[in-house]
């Protein structure tokens, strides 16, 4: 997969206004790339001006102590932190070498494409088989048998389809958390998005259902590009590629994720993964 | 200390109870105290409702089921002229009309009807002007905006329903009269075929008065849209981040996202509708200035009616007897019941079930 794939996030209906960088022909490697990006609060500025690119089909752990931005930086890749009043976002971020922040952006297309997992799992209480045909619906998918199939195949794709196919149209606040989250991976999932967004998305769970939500991520990394959120180092070095450290608003350190844990370069991170602080 | 002493060989002192005061200590004396409080509410709302009941035992003795499944209201004798059975009126020898009784006759109906209908009128107007309200104030107002506009909209709450009936008698009245319902009727005569019979219908031929349902159920709607839109606007506010941030996260756009908010929320919003509606249907000095107090049931909206509340207003005053006052006292009673089951029904909806949805 490249990332030609992904469609113009300008509006569908109106051209792609000129302004808007174009692909061209040269081989471009990563999918994400973030260039001098801050973002602020208001006049706080929780992320201060990081850069870094994300491959396709790579997973991505973004780690560091509680406050120090992650959720904030991951937040503006979908943009979803434009609904928080006050928050602003500087910088260069492109996705598939399309600038998210231009003007003419259509949010709807870039989110369908950039899905999102949350940290505490937030299905709709709804059947679990309207929560899967929520995103496709949107869409203007209508037919039975397309909804059905999709159902199918994001449960499947989620690894939950053994214990949801039964309760289909059972409400999904009935299931377990662990369930729920992987019913919220297999809900974005449904939008055939290239990316996916983790926010720390096994906080609030077991470890046996951690676990399954771990294996899903490497699995999952055949269809998509992960960035993944977590507290947890050990996570970060069992699912993950590369590893990003924040640390106050910064980006401290970004490399492959075996380097990172045997051999950091930056003293702040050792003291971090060593769990001197944190 | 006695208590340090009463302790077994481990040294754990003794958990049964010590006398602490004589003869209540003050967590005695204010349990009791609330206790006390709690039972004369209870105390004062069944002795309402024994009372009621009993002072309307003489309407339902007299009229059992009737009382609500009949629209004649006739607080005094009538009379008036004799019909045979084809309907013609009997004349005597010398050419006079003979007259006839027509004795009291309670039937609330025509009331129950008034209510019912002029309540509905009010929710259809409030209903989504407040829900958009309380959208606007959560989604979309600017945080310097939503302060003041909370207050206002509380404001208009808490205004007494006097001040709102004299600005409808004032302003709604005349501007329904002079220009909307004139209106009304005129587009109502141009519709082809049924036009005439449909400006008939209407009331067109026996002139605007001003002072009708509409008007009435105008007014109720104005009067319960600050209600309704305060209570929407607390339940939006309590629909999870979460939940909003993930119908966005999917490729939502704002009103479909508003969508599923307002189908989360659902519940709540049912039960704002619901304390609106008993607000409509136990409003009384409002409407008996505006809806006209005519007993009749008419399917038009710019003919009067009278409701349960405005029927006591204008009534309750000096009863022509003893079966007039128990007839108004049964219609309250109806009104009560109506209105507390409303009220039960909202208050489970938005509080009962608050923290069940929060969880
Ligand atoms: N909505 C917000 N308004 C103001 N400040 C915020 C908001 N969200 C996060 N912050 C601040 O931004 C910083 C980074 O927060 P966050 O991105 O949530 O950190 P992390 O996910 O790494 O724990 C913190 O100092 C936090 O207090
Ligand atoms: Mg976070």
């Amino acid at each position: 997969m490249t990332t030609a794939t992904l469609p113009d996030l300008a509006p569908s209906p109106m051209p792609a206004p000129a302004a808007l960088p174009q692909a061209d022909a040269a081989p471009r490697p990563a999918l994400i790339e973030a260039k001098n990006v801050s973002v602020f609060y208001g006049a706080f500025e929780a992320i201060k001006s990081v850069s870094l690119d994300v491959s396709t089909n790579e997973v991505v752990a973004f780690i560091g102590p509680s406050g120090c931005g992650k959720s904030t930086f991951l937040r503006s890749i979908n943009r979803i932190n434009d609904m928080v009043r006050g928050c602003r976002v500087t910088g260069e971020l492109k996705i598939g070498g399309q600038d998210i922040y231009a003007s003419g952006v259509d949010l709807v297309t870039l989110r369908r494409q950039v899905g999102m997992v949350f940290q505490k799992p937030n299905p709709f209480p709804t059947s679990i088989y309207a929560n899967v045909t929520y995103g496709p619906r949107l869409q203007g998918v209508k037919k039975r048998q397309e909804l059905d199939a999709i159902v199918e195949d994001c449960l499947r794709k989620a690894a939950i389809w053994d214990e949801a196919k039964d309760r289909l149209h059972t409400s999904a606040l009935g299931m377990s958390g662990g369930q729920q989250q992987r019913l919220c991976i297999a809900r974005a999932l449904a939008t055939r998005p290239s990316v996916l967004l983790m926010d720390e998305p096994c906080s609030a769970l077991d470890p046996i259902a951690t676990a399954k939500i771990e294996d899903l991520i490497v699995g999952l990394k055949k269809l998509v590009t992960i960035i993944v959120v977590t507290h947890n180092m050990h996570q970060a070095a069992r699912v993950s590629d590369r590893t990003a450290f924040f640390y106050l608003g910064k980006l401290i350190e970004y490399d492959e994720t075996s380097t990172m844990f045997t051999n950091p370069n930056q003293k702040q991170t050792e003291e971090y993964i060593t769990g001197r602080f944190g | 200390m006695s208590q340090l002493s009463a302790t077994d060989s481990a040294g754990f002192p003794s958990l049964t109870a010590t006398k602490r005061g004589f003869p209540f200590t003050g967590d005695q004396l204010l349990a009791l105290a609330a206790r006390g409080a709690g039972a004369v509410v209870l105390l004062m709302l069944l002795s309402l409702l024994t009372v009621l009941i009993h002072a309307t035992w003489p309407a339902i003795k007299t009229y059992g089921t009737q009382f609500v499944t009949t629209s004649e209201w006739r607080p005094n004798e009538l009379q008036v002229p004799k019909r045979n059975d084809a309907g013609k009126i009997v004349f005597d020898e010398d050419g006079e009309m003979v007259q006839t009784t027509l004795p009291a006759k309670f039937g609330a109906l025509a009331v129950i009807w008034g209510t019912a209908v002029s309540s509905v009128i009010a929710l259809v107007i409030a209903v989504p002007l407040a829900l958009g309200a309380a959208l606007f104030l959560i989604r979309i107002a600017p945080g310097k905006l939503r302060g003041p506009v909370s207050f206002l909209i509380e404001f208009l709450a808490a205004v007494p329903s006097i001040a709102y009936g004299i600005w409808g008698l004032f302003v709604l009245v005349p501007l329904l009269q002079k220009y909307i319902e004139p209106s009304i009727l005129s587009i109502a005569s141009h519709v082809p075929v049924v036009g005439e019979r449909f400006h008939h219908f209407l009331g067109g031929d026996t002139g605007l008065s001003g002072r009708d349902m509409l008007c009435g159920g105008l007014l109720l709607g104005i009067m319960i849209l600050p209600i309704i839109t305060a209570v929407s606007r607390d339940v939006l506010a309590a629909v999870p981040v979460q939940q909003i941030e993930g119908t966005l996260a999917l490729g939502a756009t704002w009103w479909q996202s508003a969508r599923q908010m307002l189908g989360y929320a659902k519940a709540g919003l049912f039960g704002a509708v619901m304390l609106g509606l008993a607000r409509a249907a136990g409003e009384t000095m409002a409407v008996t200035m505006v809806i006209g107090n005519n007993n009749q049931i008419a399917l038009s909206p710019l003919k009067p009616a009278q409701t349960m509340s405005s029927l006591l207003a204008n009534e309750f005053g000096n009863p022509e007897s003893d079966l007039h006052r128990s007839a108004l006292i049964a219609v309250a009673l109806i009104l009560l019941v109506m209105s507390l089951s409303f009220n039960v029904v909202a208050r489970y909806l938005v509080i009962g079930r608050g923290p069940r949805r929060a969880s």
